[in-house]
């Protein structure tokens, strides 16, 4: 009795201190940016990585156990830490999904797959200043590199430089990858780049300055791409600009992105839009989204999202929208079940512009 | 502060209408892949196992949404232009060791195992397959792999092309095309695979001219190169970045301006100036 009343008052001391950790680090994103703006947090509070995904750290990992899931078990903060020593901490995702695809006049396809698997590991050489950052897809498909740097400097407050291969900071880092937004601009957490980010974060204020090499230079080493991106984050809204210029042999690329997050109540809304310009092709595309996330209750969480992708700004008629219903439950720290439904809609002759899809997935991390 | 909350959430909610309400487009004028019909033109042809079919029914709508243009992932660009020149014979960034196409060999070129999802790298194609979209049935992948046995040829115009008479099918930049940063290089391709032994007798300069015409104020010494993946493509380097100005590629007055196929066939590259020599690309870099 005395340790289950001990338990609980460690775990009222936990969410004590996270509440009042929330409240000195004010105000995006992560791979669930919903989160972000719910509690107003800039993406370095939960995760290692300055411009969010991956590792999350000590108060990531605590408010996974305690605020997030459905249920807080009395020992939770006396489970997996993250750490493996006082200077490595690791962490990882699983995802595992059935899904069914379905197009007109074409045949469904259903499976079930191993989505993702990733470790992710942080060595502190120098506490706040000095350190090495590894993100490793283990499957499917082999082991691929997805993230690895070396970090110097303050990346709570002050100005940090990261150098290796690394995600380009761009807009949300959404979990989908496949979102319009993410697929126009060929930004997401599959597109890591090798160069080298200059960033600085202090009070409300996040940016990132990044010279790499461009996808479309992986052969030639013919051009550059350049990528800022600035947020201005307050505790129930935010708002960020990005831009982007690559120079490649293949034709050069401009990019910039408008995105802004907002929370009314229970409810956490992002928004992003897009334009690209492809010089080569002369071509420019654009994508939206739109997305609400309404906590019905502690581990539940119901996202809906809406995005508009116009292929071609010089073709009339050939605009495509994509609605998706997930409902998200987190019974348990560590473990996540997410069930949806999305529909795609786009011009009548294109049968694969019509899938519709039906998701279950099953998401452990740690 | 209270208005303004009240502004902001009303705002959320226009926005979020207005994404609702944003339609698809009613593919009016369209072809299967969202492009203008040509008047006159013809649907794509049924998936066979020959680069234009494939290229019509597979690359092009399907890879090249994303694979295209300057941020092409692992620089694989997938457009009827591209494609070819850069699948076959050319290394994968992923696995080096692997061709994305190896003439003859399916199974050991790159591309079918990024399709059917056993590469020892990245996730399967087309990227969010099965989750987001379908992957390609097995089917359609036989396709590719029947093409590739049967030595991986180009499209049947590229083919075409080869009975006709050696000549330069584009240059890039163009002459007179203004470009807005300096070209890494100019490309000449040709429409014959070149007899690249002969590559030592050719030298071409760079030269830099005042406002748009002659007298010249500087020369840049330029290397020329053709890749091994692809024996159609002409890639001359100048010897450092070119700044803001207009300039002509030129062949040097010592050097033939000939080139040769594997064939034997020759054909004259630029067109004379007033000092004879030969001139094969005119641009502008913009400032």
């Amino acid at each position: 009795m005395n340790q289950r009343l001990f338990a609980n008052r460690r775990l009222m001391l936990a969410a004590l201190m996270l509440a009042i950790v929330a409240l000195l680090r004010a105000a995006p994103a992560a791979a669930e940016p919903y989160l972000a703006v719910l509690e107003g947090y800039k993406c370095n509070v939960c995760h290692v990585n300055p411009t969010g995904g991956g590792l999350r750290n000590a108060f990531g990992l605590t408010y996974a156990k305690v605020l997030l899931p459905a249920e807080t078990l009395d020992n939770a903060l006396d489970s997996w830490d993250g750490k493996l020593t006082d200077r490595l901490r690791v962490g990882g995702d699983l995802r595992a999904d059935w899904t069914r695809v379905t197009a007109p006049h074409t045949s469904s396809q259903q499976a079930f797959a191993l989505e993702q698997f990733r470790v992710y590991a942080d060595l502190t050489l120098i506490p706040d200043r000095l350190g090495i950052y590894v993100d490793e897809q283990i499957a499917p498909n082999g082991s691929q590199n997805e993230e690895a740097y070396v970090r110097y400097g303050n990346t709570t407050d002050g100005f940090y430089v990261k150098g290796g291969q690394f995600y380009l900071p761009f807009g949300w880092r959404l979990q989908d990858q496949t979102a319009f937004v993410r697929q126009v601009t060929g930004i997401n957490m599959t597109t890591p780049d090798k160069g080298v980010e200059v960033g600085y974060e202090h009070a409300a204020w996040s940016a990132q300055f990044d010279v790499t090499n461009g996808a479309a230079n992986a052969n030639t080493g013919s051009g550059y791409q350049v990528t800022t991106q600035v947020v201005y984050t307050k505790p129930i809204w935010r708002v960020g600009i990005a831009g982007s210029s690559t120079q490649s042999s293949a034709g050069d690329r401009r990019m910039g992105g408008l995105f802004a997050g907002l929370k009314t109540g229970p409810v956490a809304w992002l928004a992003e839009g897009d334009i690209v310009h492809d010089d080569s092709l002369g071509r420019s595309l654009v994508a939206g989204l739109l997305e609400g996330d309404w906590r019905l209750h502690k581990g539940h969480n119901l996202k809906l999202t809406a995005e508009y992708s116009d292929p071609d700004r010089s073709v009339r008629n050939n605009q495509q929208t994509r609605y998706s219903f997930v409902y998200e439950y987190t019974p348990l720290p560590f473990l996540q079940l997410r069930a949806g439904y999305r529909h795609n809609f786009g011009i009548p002759q294109n049968n694969q512009q019509h899938q519709q899809l039906i998701l279950a997935e099953l998401h452990g991390y740690f | 502060m209270k208005s303004f909350a009240t502004a902001v959430r009303g705002t959320a909610v226009a926005l979020c209408a207005l994404l609702a309400a944003a339609c698809a487009g009613n593919g009016e004028g369209l072809d299967a892949n969202g492009r203008p019909l040509v008047p006159g033109g013809s649907p794509p042809p049924p998936l066979s196992a020959d680069l234009q079919s494939i290229q019509e029914n597979i690359f092009t709508p399907i890879c090249s949404v994303c694979h295209a243009g300057g941020s092409a992932p692992e620089g694989l660009r997938l457009d009827a232009a591209d494609s070819f020149n850069l699948l076959v014979g050319v290394p994968s960034t992923e696995v080096p060791s692997l061709l994305r196409v190896k003439p003859g060999d399916p199974d050991n070129s790159y591309i079918i195992q990024k399709l059917e999802g056993h590469a020892a790298v990245g996730a399967q194609m087309p990227f969010g397959c099965p989750n987001t979209q379908p992957c390609l049935t097995t089917s359609t992948i036989a396709f590719i792999r029947q093409w590739i046995t049967n030595g991986a040829p180009p499209a049947a115009a590229a083919a075409a092309a080869v009975t006709a008479p050696l000549a330069v099918a584009s240059i890039v930049p163009e002459s007179t095309e203004p470009v807005s940063v300096p070209p890494p290089q100019v490309m000449v391709a040709f429409n014959h695979e070149l007899d690249v032994s002969q590559l030592a007798t050719h030298s071409m300069h760079f030269e830099k001219l005042a406002a748009g015409a002659s007298p010249v104020v500087e020369q840049v010494a330029a290397r020329i190169a053709v890749s091994s993946a692809n024996l159609r493509a002409l890639m001359i380097w100048p010897a450092r970045p070119l700044a803001a100005g207009h300039y002509r590629l030129v062949v040097d007055a010592t050097s033939s301006s000939r080139f040769s196929d594997i064939a034997g066939q020759t054909v004259a590259l630029g067109t004379p100036d007033e000092r004879g020599q030969a001139v094969i690309s005119t641009f502008e870099v913009v400032p």
